[in-house]
């Protein structure tokens, strides 16, 4: 397994009586492509930032590839292991496609930005002139210009119409299937759950199941 | 891609807040600047005034004892008698009031005696002197003076004012650095029958020099010998004289200087030249006192004379321009702390709007330290090019800045002037209105202490605003942003 949570809890500092994760244990594995759902307040986006190495939990661990996220840091845990893909796109609005795709990482943006189908003529454009939907796929391919073995995605076809959305979703999946990442993607969407192949339930913090589909 | 090409994508690519900044910097710089330049400048002048004119002493007759004198003449005469007595003039006047007598005084009677003036010069430690007439209206016979058109000339004496000095470059004119000489020269001791005219009347007159201008006796237009003078120089003011009395004959423009013996030839004077003032300037100012005392040994009728000692002066405009020094340190120390306020509030809002930007970054693992790196790197190009133009810019708007705080001085200067009116030593505060304008340089070394000073406040600014971003986790970012 490429990831590893164990015995999580979380709460915010301001509400240390209200737990937001409690004692939440899972493993990821790579090329699979999970689905986190729930209700919203569920905690889903937190275990996501945890897993991300945004915050730190207030007990247990997060083990990437057997080692604690915390033992290198969770900046080099965000550079090296992970990569986020957010429903708001969160590109940096002075630079263009192909620089925003560059921030990403080492590898050559020009075939990421193929991979996820921009056209050339806009990879020197200004990345706020693309459309949302184009905008989504420039953070996929940012996403994929690291090495990291797992991408969390935070409602990635939140703000996507239907058509979009699938091709965001078919995206995910061959980066999961394809490419042997580990994606995690926390949504709302009963069709993007369906086409993962583990959905993971959250209630109240807690993992209520893990549903294993078959193909 | 690095720090230096994230900052200068978003120098370049998001103008508005650049532009923003730059202007605010640029401003701060100047008035840096402007205000370094006038305190330098301040100190600069002062010591220039304390040996150029301060150092020196200025002797003119005494008024009361010229009245006391005239007293005692008139008081040995017969009543009703009329006549000269001693160069005391009694003139009687029948008018249809009844009768009344005039007293005038006759130029031998009220002049400075050259011979006091020369055993004063031989003191030790006077290096140079002067002897200055007083203004002297002659008829101009073969030019025009100038006029002003809206004044009525019926009651004008219709003349131009001769002023006679031994060294010209030691008149108070000059030495105030009122007038200055544009072409030709100065007049010395060695010349006779010269002049130095206004730019405004050699150019009404088309005269230049090498020319020769012709004087006679105002009371004697048509038949009163007519002297000439060469014109040896054309001078310019940078402020106008004020004239002694009103009218035309005495505007700055009709004021001529002479060499000391031309004005009692021109104006036909049958009883010698009247000496107004003589100046005598001090080797070393640091002998100021000593040399005063020796001059006051000198045997001479005191009575008849007052020595004006311009140490007052020397601690009156040390006074001012130590005044117009606190207000350009005032000026650097409130721009310094209201550009720490403005510059923190604009890396304020510049960081808020950054929010996201800086989540974003955070997200992909770069370290706070190197967020902040670029944004001072950023703030750093753009503060670089505002400091690079206000370097441009700060001798044009330090010039200004000089002249209008020295312009504020003067004004105080003259407003002390007028309190003092009456008093002994009036005449030695005069010259303090003379002070027009003050020579800033903004030098290398004032552009490096702006350089530090901007850059510090550019570094203390950044790093508080940054704080505010720093104490936040991206987690709380994100939280922010959605």
């Amino acid at each position: 397994m490429v990831l590893e949570v164990k015995n999580v809890q979380y709460s915010y500092k301001s509400q240390k009586e209200k737990e937001i994760s409690k004692n939440v244990s899972m493993q990821f594995e790579e090329k699979k492509f999970y689905t986190i759902v729930g209700a919203s307040g569920a905690g889903k986006t937190t275990f996501l930032s945890l897993l991300a190495g945004l915050d730190l939990p207030v007990r247990g661990t997060i083990l990437y590839d057997g080692e604690d996220i915390q033992k290198k840091g969770l900046n080099y845990h965000r550079k090296h292991h992970v990569s986020l893909v957010f429903q708001n796109y969160n590109l940096i609005d002075y630079l263009t496609t192909e620089e925003n795709v560059r921030l990403g990482g080492t590898k050559k943006p020009q075939d990421l930005l193929e991979k996820v189908n921009i056209p050339c003529e806009d990879w020197k454009r200004n990345v706020l002139q693309l459309s949302g939907g184009q905008q989504q796929r420039v953070a996929i391919a940012r996403a994929l210009a690291s090495n990291a073995k797992v991408l969390l995605a935070d409602e990635p076809t939140g703000n996507l119409d239907e058509n979009t959305a699938g091709e965001i979703i078919e995206l995910l999946k061959r980066t999961a299937h394809e490419l042997g990442k580990c994606v995690i993607v926390v949504t709302h969407s009963k069709y993007l759950a369906a086409q993962a192949d583990e959905i993971i339930m959250i209630k109240d913090g807690c993992i209520e199941s893990v549903t294993e589909l078959s193909d | 891609m690095n720090s230096f090409q994230m900052a200068w994508r978003s120098v370049i690519r998001k103008p508005v807040k650049s532009i923003l900044l730059f202007f605010v910097v640029f401003m701060i710089s100047l008035f840096f600047l402007s205000g370094m330049a006038s305190r330098n400048a301040s100190i600069a002048t002062q010591n220039k005034t304390k040996q150029a004119v301060g150092a020196g002493f200025l002797i003119e007759a005494n008024e009361a004892n010229k009245r006391n004198r005239a007293d005692e003449i008139l008081a040995k005469k017969t009543e009703g008698e009329e006549g000269n007595f001693d160069g005391v003039n009694v003139e009687k006047i029948e008018t249809n009031y009844g009768t009344s007598w005039r007293v005038s005084y006759d130029n031998s009677f009220q002049t400075v005696l050259i011979n006091d003036m020369e055993k004063i010069a031989a003191v030790s430690g006077i290096s140079e002197y002067n002897i200055t007439t007083a203004v002297t209206a002659v008829n101009p016979v073969d030019f025009s003076r100038i006029e002003d058109d809206d004044v009525d000339q019926s009651s004008d004496l219709l003349c131009v004012s001769l002023i006679g000095n031994k060294d010209m470059a030691l008149d108070a004119n000059v030495l105030s650095g009122n007038v200055t000489i544009k072409d030709g020269r100065m007049i010395t001791e060695e010349d006779a029958n010269v002049c130095v005219i206004s730019e405004e009347l050699a150019e009404k007159n088309n005269l230049s020099v090498g020319n020769r201008i012709q004087f006679n006796d105002r009371r004697n237009v048509e038949n009163g010998t007519v002297f000439g003078a060469e014109i040896v120089g054309i001078y310019r003011v940078q402020q106008k004289m004020t004239p002694v009395m009103a009218g035309d004959t005495y505007r700055s423009e009709n004021i001529i200087f002479t060499d000391l013996g031309f004005p009692e030839k021109a104006e036909g004077s049958t009883s010698g030249a009247l000496y107004e003032k003589a100046y005598f300037k001090v080797a070393d100012v640091n002998q100021y006192d000593e040399i005063k005392k020796e001059i006051q040994k000198v045997d001479i009728g005191w009575e008849r004379y007052d020595l004006i000692d311009n140490n007052r002066n020397i601690d009156k405009m040390s006074k001012n321009f130590n005044d117009l020094e606190n207000v350009s340190q005032i000026l650097v120390i409130v721009v310094a702390r209201a550009s720490l306020i403005i510059l923190f509030l604009v890396f304020v809002f510049w960081m808020k709007g950054r929010v996201q930007e800086i989540g974003i970054l955070l997200a992909l693992g770069t370290p706070k330290i190197k967020i902040f790196g670029q944004i001072l790197l950023e703030a750093s190009m753009i503060a670089a090019a505002a400091l690079f133009l206000s370097f441009a810019a700060a001798p044009a708007t330090s010039d200004i800045t000089a002249d209008y705080l020295v312009q504020q001085q003067v004004q105080k200067a003259t407003e002390q002037s007028v309190l003092e009116e009456g008093k002994v030593a009036k005449n030695a505060v005069d010259s303090e209105e003379t002070v027009t304008g003050v020579s800033v340089a903004v030098t290398p070394e004032l552009m490096l202490y702006d350089w530090f000073g901007v850059a510090l406040l550019v570094v203390i600014s950044v790093g508080a605003a940054g704080i505010l971003i720093a104490r936040k986790n991206p987690k709380d970012i994100f939280s922010e942003i959605s």
